[in-house]
């Protein structure tokens, strides 16, 4: 066919039919080595393709039940923690009203532990100052004792209570 | 060593009082002159300055003491005063009438008013005293201002207080 073309008219031929013959040589040659050393691995690698597809395939499978399951799974966990959450408002809940009980009753105590301190100490500031005044009344009426004794100690009244003295000595054996 | 200066004077004023005829008197005498210098810091001082000539001294005793005491009393003051044993007078006094009274057998009754008692009225406490404690006493009247007044005898163990001040002190502890 090449030499029919070279035989033709010659407008679309090289100059040189040699060059046509030497590169379909050429051509020849580097597609049969293609052909002998890549074919087979070309072949295995076609071969090979639908299996690697049908793992692939079975991966994504296996991956997406995976996820899938992950999915249901934070699902679940979600709905652990609602309940969890519930719980643990429920229980704070109940914490505050124990604790607010427990404060008023506290509180219901101190006050009271605060009257019965009050009353007390009322009593104690009222029979001190029951003493302090009657200690007063007594430190005053003593004194006034004193004054009216040492004004009346005249030498008649020193020897009238010396002579009612011996009388009463002599008047108890 | 001063306690046994003091029986040394006390023995030699209880001779002399008794060679007198007039230890009663002494005694008591003794024992009032004692409490009344004792009881005055200005007499104190005074009759015990060394540094005042003894004639001086003596002559304030016989002034303080002239025509109030018995001549032995006055005259064993002034001994005592010009010795210098003015501190010592009190001790000397009741040596004088502890040895008086157990010369006599009787038992010294040691009595405290705020004014001194006269003879009438020792005689009669000594009489009233013995009425009651069944024993002799002879009386040795301590002037104690603090008293304020009536009587407070001590005889032995026995205390008879009959004074305005414990009467005083009963009241505030009574308030």
């Amino acid at each position: 066919m090449i030499a029919f073309l070279a035989a033709g008219n010659g407008n679309w031929l090289p100059h040189d039919i040699n060059e046509v013959y030497w590169g379909t040589a050429a051509f020849l040659i580097v597609f049969g080595l293609i052909i002998w050393k890549a074919g087979p691995a070309i072949k295995t690698a076609i071969a090979a393709r639908p299996a690697r597809i049908a793992e692939e395939l079975g991966s994504a499978a296996t991956a997406r039940a995976s996820g899938e399951a992950k999915v249901a799974e934070v699902k679940n966990a979600l709905a652990d923690s609602d309940k969890e959450a519930a719980r643990i408002i429920d229980e704070a809940r109940q914490t505050a009203s124990r604790l607010s009980s427990d404060t008023v009753a506290r509180a219901e105590a101190e006050a009271v532990a605060i009257r019965e301190r009050g009353a007390a100490d009322l009593v104690a500031a009222r029979r001190q100052a029951q003493a302090d005044l009657t200690n007063e009344v007594s430190r005053l009426a003593l004194g006034a004792a004193e004054r009216v004794v040492d004004a009346n100690l005249t030498d008649d009244t020193q020897q009238a209570l010396i002579d009612s003295y011996i009388s009463q000595v002599g008047a108890t054996n | 060593m001063s306690e046994a200066v003091n029986n040394a004077y006390a023995e030699a004023i209880g001779a002399v009082a008794r060679a007198e005829g007039q230890a009663s008197t002494v005694e008591r005498e003794l024992v009032a002159v004692a409490s009344a210098i004792t009881g005055s810091d200005e007499l104190r001082t005074t009759l015990g300055d060394t540094k005042i000539p003894a004639a001086r001294r003596i002559q304030i005793v016989e002034d303080l003491l002239g025509g109030n005491a018995a001549p032995a009393t006055v005259s064993i003051v002034s001994l005592i005063v010009a010795n210098g044993r003015v501190g010592d007078l009190e001790a000397i006094a009741k040596a004088v009438l502890n040895r008086g009274a157990a010369a006599r057998g009787e038992e010294v009754a040691e009595v405290r008013s705020a004014v001194a008692l006269n003879d009438e009225q020792i005689e009669r406490l000594a009489a009233a005293l013995k009425a009651k404690l069944h024993r002799d006493v002879t009386i040795r009247n301590i002037v104690d201002p603090s008293v304020l007044g009536g009587i407070i005898t001590q005889v032995g163990e026995t205390l008879l207080d009959g004074s305005v001040r414990t009467r005083m002190t009963q009241l505030r502890e009574a308030f």
